[in-house]
């Protein structure tokens, strides 16, 4: 019994990776007062160009942990791209975010899906990066596999938490992102450049976004098809309203989602009598009712989150 | 310079709204001799797996039948944009289309209401449709029974894993002949079932694969084009091997590592018949089922793990195939499979 929970255990870390990089790119975004639905596109496209550089470079077989090194880089790149073309279109055209968001989602998936096609063909895997085992920590029973068998990338993500409260807690340019998002008028009287802000806040959610969809194709699943994101952008951006917009919240969503996964498969696998229908819906009514629960306490929303600032309209 | 951007823009997003393929994968003359077969699928022609056991069907046909089918294709069609393309074949004269997958039942059946001259076929589904419309069922429980046997043999530690998308169509019966195959030679093994919802989510059926292998699975299956997901990360175990349900995957990396045996649904008999009814004037109204009885499977193993099949094993699911090959009975019982009890 013990074993199936270290099983289960060990599953979270490793698999909330993607949700927890792409949910607090979207918090970056979200505390600068825009929200981005096109999550989800971002991800696609860091899925696929991640994926495409060590594929093209091994020639679909193996090859060094640089190129999937690279793969990050490239995705993350794409990731700004894409977020400062959701800023053209939402902060100097004023473009209604949601809307936005869903084109920019459609574009996502659908390029990433005709340039596979193009660059790629079929589905196809690359060897990815490996899981590396902590010398000594590896062998500690229980906690041993728990938290220290993962791959490096998943290490490296969850430094995120720390950098990003430090950066949106502790640092000028955090203090002007939760100002433009709260008030951006108040802030442009201080001088601060609300555009830029938001424009700085994009780019850092849509690299991290593309950072999370390069997770899933090289470190997770290590291969791509057009479906490989699966509505995981979407989840996402739930995740931030279920924490609260917090990077510390956000990471304990993101668990417990993930968390609720693996048990909910660990009760199929096991043939416990219970509606496999129902168990698959159960991480999403999980969400769905801390939502709900939680929705009463939105003392740390940005208040101006969607609104489009002209500064030469006074409200 | 804000209305060039915006134009700029509004042609890229209009690009990527467009971006589900279609393709003419070959076509002849068309004359009155020529059958012109649309194909619509939800995923791509080179998935290995749902998808493309299906184009590859149809491109065997016509290989079959040279000269005889004039065919085109269109990819990533969700039930709900089906219709407009499914209506522009009508449009464009072909003579039959085939919507692969049973989430467009309603939609064929709409379309097929408004043109009765027109022939449409869709599955899995053993209903039996109107006059225009065929049905096809795989009979995958035979498929499912083999790859058990030889799970059931294979497995060390006697857990077997079983990653299925839906609890529905062909991939219930797959999985339920697995279970059947697994339990006739190996009535002690554990075997895990889970779901992972749905046809097409590769992560989620690595994770869901990830997690059988952790609960001590060493021999895993899977069905549906997600199956692959769950392939891929079967390779990462040192130990584990896969049985598969589409012969397509024993030409990745991963299966040529790890996949023992695969089977195939064998889609171009399936199309030659549909062809030659048409040619007599049937143009619906029948179920086609699939099994080995009838060609509609394929039985391989892959040449590169030869050596992990014992004599007695390969004898055991020898006898099974040659017992399916004989009858078109199949397995009986494959529905009374309640996994809550294993």
């Amino acid at each position: 019994m013990i074993d199936v929970i270290a099983n289960m255990l060990s599953m979270c870390i490793p698999f909330s990776v993607a949700l927890l990089l792409a949910s607090i790119g979207e918090m970056f975004n979200q505390r600068a007062g825009i929200f981005n639905l096109g999550c989800e596109g971002i991800m696609a496209m860091g899925a696929f160009l991640g994926m495409l550089v060590p594929f093209l470079a091994g020639h679909g077989g193996q090859t060094s942990q640089v190129y999937n090194l690279l793969g990050f880089l490239a995705a993350g790149a794409a990731g700004i791209v894409l977020g400062i073309i959701f800023g053209v279109v939402t902060i100097n055209f004023r473009a209604p975010q949601g809307i936005a968001g869903i084109g920019l989602q459609m574009f996502g998936v659908g390029t990433a899906g005709t340039l596979f096609r193009h660059f790629v063909g079929g589905t196809q895997s690359i060897p990815g990066i490996p899981d590396v085992d902590i010398p000594l920590l590896s062998k500690i029973p229980f906690i041993g596999d728990v938290f220290f068998s993962h791959n490096l990338a998943a290490y490296l993500a969850y430094l995120f938490i720390p950098v990003s409260m430090y950066i949106l807690f502790k640092t000028p340019w955090g203090l002007r992102v939760r100002a433009v998002g709260t008030n951006p008028r108040a802030a442009d009287s201080m001088g601060i450049n609300v555009t830029r802000t938001r424009f700085e806040s994009l780019m850092i959610g849509g690299c991290l976004a593309g950072l999370a969809g390069a997770y899933l194709s090289i470190a997770q699943a290590k291969m791509f098809s057009d479906t490989l994101i699966s509505g995981r952008g979407f989840i996402a951006v739930a995740l931030v309203y279920f924490g609260h917009w917090h990077p510390l919240q956000i990471m304990g969503g993101a668990l417990l989602f993930t968390f609720a996964q693996t048990f909910q498969t660990q009760i199929q696998s096991f043939g416990i009598s219970f509606p496999y229908e129902l168990a698959v819906m159960l991480p999403y009514i999980l969400v769905i009712v801390v939502l709900s629960f939680t929705s009463r306490n939105q003392t740390t929303a940005p208040t101006a989150l969607g609104k489009p600032f002209n500064r030469e309209i006074r409200t | 310079m804000k209305k060039l951007l915006t134009l700029a823009l509004a042609i890229l997003l209009s690009f990527s709204l467009f971006a589900g393929g279609s393709g003419e994968a070959a076509s002849s003359s068309s004359d009155s001799d020529t059958v012109k077969i649309a194909l619509i699928i939800e995923n791509t022609i080179d998935d290995k797996g749902w998808c493309q056991s299906m184009h590859d069907g149809i491109t065997q046909a016509m290989e079959q039948l040279p000269g005889k089918i004039e065919y085109n294709y269109s990819e990533k069609m969700l039930p709900v944009d089906a219709g407009s393309i499914a209506r522009q074949y009508v449009a464009e004269g072909y003579d039959l289309i085939i919507a692969h997958g049973a989430q467009y039942k309603n939609m064929i059946l709409e379309i097929a209401e408004e043109y009765p001259d027109v022939s449409f076929a869709f599955g899995t589904s053993s209903e039996i449709g109107p006059e225009n419309v065929f049905t096809y069922m795989p009979e995958s429980e035979e498929t499912g029974y083999l790859n058990g046997i030889l799970a059931g043999s294979l497995t060390k530690s006697n857990i077997v894993g079983l990653v299925g998308p839906v609890d529905s169509g062909d991939a219930a019966r797959y999985n339920r002949g697995f279970v059947l195959g697994v339990q006739s030679v190996n009535p002690d093994a554990k075997i895990l079932v889970a779901h992972t919802g749905s046809f097409s989510d590769y992560v989620k059926s690595s994770e869901l694969a990830t997690l059988q292998l952790g609960n001590g699975a060493d021999v895993v299956t899977g069905s549906s084009q997600q199956a692959i997901g769950a392939l891929r990360a079967t390779a990462e175990s040192p130990t584990a091997l896969w049985v598969g349900q589409d012969l397509a995957q024993l030409t990745t990396a991963e299966g040529q590592a790890k996949c023992v045996a695969a089977s195939s649904y064998n889609y171009g008999a399936v199309v030659i018949e549909l062809v030659e009814k048409l040619e007599n004037g049937i143009k619906g109204g029948e179920c086609i089922p699939m099994n080995f009885n009838n060609g509609g499977f394929i039985f391989e193993y892959n040449p590169a793990l030869e050596s992990v099949v014992t004599p007695e094993i390969k004898a055991k699911v020898d006898e099974a195939l040659n017992g399916f090959i004989a009858s078109s009975d199949g397995l009986a019982d494959w529905a009374d499979v309640d996994y809550s009890t294993l």
